[in-house]
């Protein structure tokens, strides 16, 4: 994923196939020393102004990965997917486009 | 002369491929309208999905005013079997004539949502409101109770669920809903002309495939392409089975509007009878996330369930309220849509298309085809 803070630690993000209109999770690396607190996920569509429809489950499985579950893209089309990871007080935030045919 | 074969050969595939209109990719997006029909299976909140005895009992209440507080209708007096489940009313008109048209109740089982407005996240929950509802069947717990126990289904409800005596009035009305959900699973539409189109598609056997009719894969391809439906009309079912503005009025008077999803959510976010709640019989709750994290927003007001598409020829008129007659009217309402009438904050998807009449008829043909049989 890529972000807009310089020398930002880097975030990976795994995922299966994205089944359309059907629920799926994702896996978010965080590659840091510092301690992540918090990940927070969402995703958007930039060209239909909306988001997602329910709110994902975080759900920290140590070592610096989270498990993002309830994620459900409604609409074919590029997603940007958005993910804020709070190191010790900061907050970065990472996007990735992701295209769902 | 073996040069003369090679090339009738080649002859004689062009001529066959030229009458499948759909590049490569189009294709693949055609695939993902099936298989069809989806395989079945039984919902884990309800545990008498699936039961060959649950199932004709439903069938049978579904169909007697028994389950009317007065005895004045029943189920079927608005969801007409002889009509694909519904009736040929803009509005549905029981006690009284409600604010919107009655779906047809094919292809519900395993879905997210149920009602224009999402208002149950189960089957038999969207089967249970209607009982209690004043403006419809009207019961009260208790008057349903005496109804069944006083009826000639008392045998059959009790050998399923036990003594109807010992049972709470509440669980008497669960076990009712549940009953008419084993029944409503079972109805599905059928293997369509678009089916054996798709899935000659699949086994490459593009002779077959030819036999679908070039007005209907003109349709297809701009349901899949100018036209964006298949944005919102997806998959098997030809819906996201989410809620959108597709840019029907909501207003009911000068004064009332239906507020669509805003409602269902409101709705189904007070009340006991949802996946996440105590009546599911599913100990892993696994449908429950959809409530549990189902997100508000104002853009919520107005918008409605996007409908299935298979058997949508046979359920005329269309929409939330009934407001358009059929599907000329409908692909005529998309071509000339008014982008004035759609929310300010909403999904910037729909535009005017300006399609020519011989790309209405197209799309028409194809909509058509999800209810031919082949
Ligand atoms: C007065 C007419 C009327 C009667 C009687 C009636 N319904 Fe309905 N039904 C409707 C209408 C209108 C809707 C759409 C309601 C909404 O979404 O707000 C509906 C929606 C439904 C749905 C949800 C369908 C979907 O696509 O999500 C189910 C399930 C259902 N009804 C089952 C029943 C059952 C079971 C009975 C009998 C206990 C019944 N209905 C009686 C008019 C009626
Ligand atoms: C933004 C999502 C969206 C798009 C794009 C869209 N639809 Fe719809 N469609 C809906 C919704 C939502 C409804 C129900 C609207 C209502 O009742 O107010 C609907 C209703 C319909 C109906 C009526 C079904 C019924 O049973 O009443 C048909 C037919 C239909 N759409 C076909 C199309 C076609 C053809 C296109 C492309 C030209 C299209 N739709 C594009 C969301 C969409």
């Amino acid at each position: 994923m890529s972000s807009e803070t310089q020398n930002a630690p880097k975030v990976h993000v795994a995922v299966d196939e994205i089944p359309l209109a059907q629920p799926f999770f994702i896996l978010v690396t965080v590659c840091d020393d510092i301690a992540v607190s918090e990940v927070r996920v969402d995703a958007i569509m930039p060209a239909h102004q909306h988001g997602l429809n329910y709110a994902p489950k975080i759900t920290a499985l140590g070592d610096g990965v989270f498990r993002a579950e309830n994620m459900l893209f409604h609409m074919p089309g590029l997603w940007e997917l958005r993910v804020d990871a709070n190191f010790g007080g900061q907050s970065i935030s990472y996007t990735s486009d992701v295209v769902l045919k | 002369m073996k040069v003369l074969v090679t090339t009738a050969f080649v002859v004689l595939a062009g001529a066959v491929r030229a009458e499948v209109l759909l590049s490569d990719d189009e294709i693949q997006q055609t695939l993902s309208f099936g298989p069809w029909p989806i395989s079945f299976q039984s919902d884990p909140s309800n545990r008498v999905s699936n039961d060959t005895r649950t199932i004709a009992l439903g069938a049978a209440l579904f169909n007697d005013p028994v389950l009317s507080v007065d005895g004045a209708f029943s189920c079927a007096s608005c969801h007409d079997p002889e009509q694909a489940f519904t009736t040929s009313d803009a509005r549905a008109f029981g006690r009284v004539l409600l604010d919107r048209n009655t779906p047809s109740l094919r292809n519900l089982a395993g879905l997210r949502w149920y009602g224009w407005g999402g208002k149950s996240d189960s089957l038999w929950a969207a089967s249970l409101h209607p009982i209690i509802d004043e403006q419809e069947m009207g019961h009260s717990k208790e008057s349903l109770k005496t109804a069944i126990s006083e009826s000639i289904y008392i045998d059959d409800f009790e050998a399923i669920f036990g003594e109807i005596q010992i049972q709470d009035p509440e669980l008497v009305l669960v076990n009712t809903a549940k009953t008419l959900s084993a029944y409503l699973e079972t109805l599905a539409t059928g293997r369509t002309q678009f089916d054996d189109f798709r899935d000659a598609l699949e086994n490459q056997d593009l002779a077959a495939a030819a036999n679908y009719p070039e007005a209907a894969q003109r349709g297809l391809q701009l349901f899949i392409g100018r036209g964006n439906c298949v944005l919102c009309h997806n998959g098997p079912r030809f819906s996201n089975n989410e809620f959108h503005d597709s840019g029907v009025p909501y207003f009911l008077s000068e004064t009332e509007v239906d507020d669509g999803r805003f409602g269902g959510l409101n709705f189904l976010l007070s009340n006991a009878y949802t996946l996440d709640g105590n009546w599911s019989d599913d100990l892993e709750k696994q449908g429950a996330w959809v409530v549990r994290s189902v997100r508000r927003s104002h853009s919520d007001f107005g918008t409605f369930r996007t409908p299935s598409l298979r058997g949508v020829a046979e359920t005329a008129p269309c929409m939330h309220d009934g407001s358009l007659i059929d599907l000329d009217a409908v692909i005529r309402h998309y071509s000339e849509i008014d982008t004035e009438r759609l929310h300010a904050d909403g999904e910037a998807i729909l535009s005017e298309l300006n399609l020519s009449e011989q790309e209405i008829a197209d799309l028409a043909a194809f909509l058509e085809s999800l209810s031919k049989v082949p």
